[in-house]
């Protein structure tokens, strides 16, 4: 489970995040949603405890900056960065013993075919290209065998197969009890694999849904409908009757009594049937 | 702690594999056994001419060497910058579960192990030059090795991972230093003052109030100790040293350190990371400025041509959003060295010599020009622009109308350097015009041979060999205009060899710029 409770961050005098509280889930998949600059990117930065923040983290009923949560968290930055003179093997093997993992030289060598990365696996950090920063990136948080991943933006820079090997590693990190959180632009890449949805404007979360509450109901559609950004569905910008107004309250996505609003749905949907 | 160990390890074997591929290593390698061969033997004889080989000396020259390094890093750790974390830091180890003190430590260990490195070097200078006996010196690098280790790195831990500390206190603390680097210069100067000789460097660290200053005078106290011996002083200073280090020691292993410090470190990763591509490209970056945006002026330009001209005319507009304009701290250099000269020029009897005379100027600016390795300004990232090669125009104009800018700031240079020494040593008004003409050929020399080499070799060669193709190319081009004017000097004299020189060196820049501006072809050149 991640929880986030009352989680406020300030750039010098400018507020970036606004007492934001929200919980997926113990095995569920939320997706962080919002336009640019809507606070995103601090929120994941505060949760991987790399910003100073008010408020509090909880990894599995754990302080985040509790070592012991730290060996179960593992994390994917929008931007990953390679040591240079580290070559892939030696990322993953420095992660296994940084994390302590559990992970055996079998399950490692699986990982790198898995994402194509079997015959660059001596290939110097400063000899890859972005996208293989990324899926090294990605390769290196799977090594930790974690209960909770952080994926910012993790599709920017992957090719065709490895979005696609990625969407299934996430399923079968949820099918195993992982609980993901997912910060992206790219709704059409995660519309499949979503339980719950965080969507962010102004640095406060102005709508939560479950898939539930959803049903049927297009996630972009959903996206537009609370961010006002969807001009045919007849809202001029900015104007949801709750965008901009603070979270008041902690919030569990998953309990219908705790979202912020209803959403026009239509029959329902597989994974509403799975709840 | 593991974890730590294999990253060092295997970065550094990675490393020495890298470099023994590379055939620039073993030539640096053996300029560097060369030049540590000649620092041997000769500081041996400097040492003993000037009458400074005995313990005391060293003694003073550790002193020295103090003043000039600890206030330093207690400043930059209490300002956060000490220590030089990776993007790759950031995101491998802050959030991985080990102890952010340990972390902070694995960073400073290069600041560390050049505390070992130094200890060596100095026993080593110590037992060759200065005649200290091999127990004396044992005694210095183990005392030195863990004291200073110990200071540093409490130091370290305290200033960034202690997050009971107020920032107010590590506003305070740089304050401090300052003030105590001002004692210590004071004393400086009073001793000085009495005694302007070499002696008087021994009389500075031996001087009470010097080896009473906190921490900085009490490292010296401990030196002076260990090299010369006892006195109540330094005995007393010794034993505030070793305390306070262990008093920081102590509290550096019980401060509350949970990482607040990750989200500077972060930034100052990320900032120190930029200002790393923006030196690996050449460029003159201030590294106090480091993570502080650059402001820019409101201006407005009027295109006054279309096609590669717009090349320049957008450049114009960049540049008069700065705040200096085309200016910068090389104009500062240019107009210190016009002065020097002109001061030079006045104060000795140079201009009475004809060549010393006309050749005074040329040759300090192609000295300049040697010494500064070309920096890239605004043309040089035209080059990583795709639209610089989408514009439909030709590549010569293209390469004219990116570097001209280039030309007019190397003309104000040139001008800068030359009129206040032209006028003292009262060079006529052409000989003035061809100077600053000489020195604009040579810049515009050295910016396309430099982008001829990048062309040719590209990255094949690495940077530095490509920094010697560049070097090779641009000598095979001022030895044709000086040969050139060597045949003319013979039969016109002075002031028609100088002419016939800046011609052909314009010729010859010509070509250079005809066969460099390939480079404006195809981006695909400069990946």
């Amino acid at each position: 489970m991640l929880e986030i409770q009352n989680l406020t961050k300030k750039y010098g005098k400018h507020l970036a995040v606004d007492h934001v509280s929200f919980t997926v889930p113990d095995g569920q998949v939320g997706i962080l949603l919002g336009p640019n600059g809507a606070g995103k990117s601090t929120i994941i930065k505060s949760i991987a405890g790399l910003l100073r923040y008010e408020g509090g983290v909880g990894i599995c009923r754990m302080n985040s900056r509790d070592r012991e949560a730290k060996k179960i968290f593992a994390y994917v930055p929008e931007l990953p960065a390679m040591y240079d003179a580290l070559t892939v093997r030696e990322h993953i093997e420095y992660v296994r013993r940084a994390y302590h993992s559990p992970i055996t030289d079998q399950e490692v060598e699986e990982l790198l075919k898995r994402f194509e990365l079997h015959d660059k696996q001596n290939k110097l950090g400063n000899e890859l290209s972005k996208g293989m920063m990324q899926k090294v990136s990605i390769c290196c948080a799977l090594a930790i065998k974690p209960k909770v991943i952080l994926l910012d933006e993790p599709m920017v820079g992957l090719d065709p197969a490895a979005i696609k090997e990625l969407k299934l590693v996430v399923q079968e990190l949820q099918n195993g009890g992982v609980t993901i959180l997912i910060s992206t632009h790219m709704l059409e890449m995660v519309k499949d694999l979503w339980d719950v949805m965080f969507v962010m404007e102004k640095g406060r979360i102005i709508g939560s849904y479950t898939r539930a509450d959803a049903r049927d109901t297009d996630i972009e559609e959903l996206f537009f409908q609370v961010t006002g950004g969807h001009q045919e569905a007849g809202q001029p910008e900015g104007s949801h009757p709750e965008a901009g107004q603070p979270e008041s309250s902690h919030q569990e996505a998953g309990h219908p009594e705790s979202r912020r609003q209803e959403v026009p749905a239509a029959g329902e949907s597989e994974k509403a049937g799975e709840q | 702690m593991g974890s730590f160990g294999y990253l060092f390890r295997h970065t550094a074997k990675n490393r020495i594999k890298k470099a023994l591929k590379r055939p620039t290593t073993y030539i640096f390698g053996i300029l560097i056994v060369f030049y540590l061969v000649m620092m041997f033997s000769g500081f041996g004889t400097i040492f003993e001419e000037f009458g400074g080989n005995s313990p005391q000396h060293l003694a003073q020259l550790l002193s020295v060497l103090t003043i000039l390094l600890l206030p330093s890093n207690v400043i930059s750790y209490s300002k956060r910058k000490g220590l030089l974390f990776k993007p790759a830091d950031v995101h491998l180890m802050f959030p991985a579960p080990v102890n952010p003190k340990m972390i902070l430590l694995y960073v400073g260990i290069k600041n560390l192990l050049i505390n070992v490195i130094l200890a060596l070097a100095v026993a080593v200078f110590g037992v060759l030059y200065f005649h200290v006996p091999l127990l004396q010196v044992l005694v210095y690098v183990v005392v030195f090795v863990a004291a200073e280790n110990i200071l540093e790195g409490s130091m370290i831990v305290l200033c960034y991972g202690n997050e009971r500390l107020s920032e107010r206190f590590f506003k305070i603390l740089p304050v401090i230093m300052y003030v105590l680097m001002g004692i210590l210069a004071l004393v400086g100067i009073v001793v000085f003052c009495r005694e302007a000789s070499l002696g008087a460097i021994g009389m500075y660290v031996t001087h009470p109030v010097v080896q009473m200053v906190p921490v900085v005078g009490w490292n010296i106290a401990l030196i002076q100790l260990i090299f010369v011996g006892p006195t109540t002083v330094n005995l007393v200073c010794t034993l505030l040293f070793v305390a306070v280090t262990l008093v920081l020691f102590v509290l550096a292993c019980r401060a509350k350190c949970v990482g607040e410090y990750f989200e500077d470190a972060a930034k100052f990763a990320d900032d120190y990371a930029e200002l790393k591509k923006a030196r690996n490209r050449g460029e003159m970056v201030n590294g106090f400025r480091m993570g502080k945006k650059q402001k820019f002026k409101e201006a407005t330009i009027e295109y006054k041509g279309s096609y590669a001209k717009a090349i320049f005319y957008r450049q114009l507009l960049e540049y008069k959003k700065n705040r200096f304009f085309i200016f910068g701290f090389f104009t500062l250099i240019c107009l210190a060295v016009g002065i020097g000269i002109a001061v030079a020029a006045a104060m000795t009897d140079v201009g009475q010599n004809e060549t010393m005379r006309m050749f005074l100027i040329p040759g300090v600016m192609a000295y300049l020009i040697f010494i500064f390795s070309g920096y890239t300004t605004k043309w040089s990232k035209e080059l990583e622009n795709p639209y610089t090669y989408l514009i439909p125009d030709n590549v010569l104009r293209k390469i004219w109308y990116a570097t001209k800018m280039e030309h007019i700031r190397s003309l104000i240079d040139g001008l800068l350097m030359a009129v206040p020494g032209a006028v003292i040593l009262g060079l006529s008004i052409w000989q003035t015009i061809l100077i600053v003409l000489f020195y604009v050929c040579l810049q515009a020399n050295k910016l396309y041979y430099f982008m001829l080499a990048d062309l040719l070799v590209g990255r094949s060669l690495g940077n530095t060999g490509r920094s010697i193709v560049k070097v090779f190319l641009q000598m095979i081009a001022i030895g044709i205009s000086v040969s050139a004017a060597a045949v003319a000097g013979v039969f016109g004299g002075l002031t028609v060899g100088f002419a016939v020189m800046i011609a052909a060196t314009f010729i010859v820049t010509l070509a250079g710029a005809a066969l460099a501006a390939g480079s404006f072809e195809k981006m695909e050149v400069n990946d």
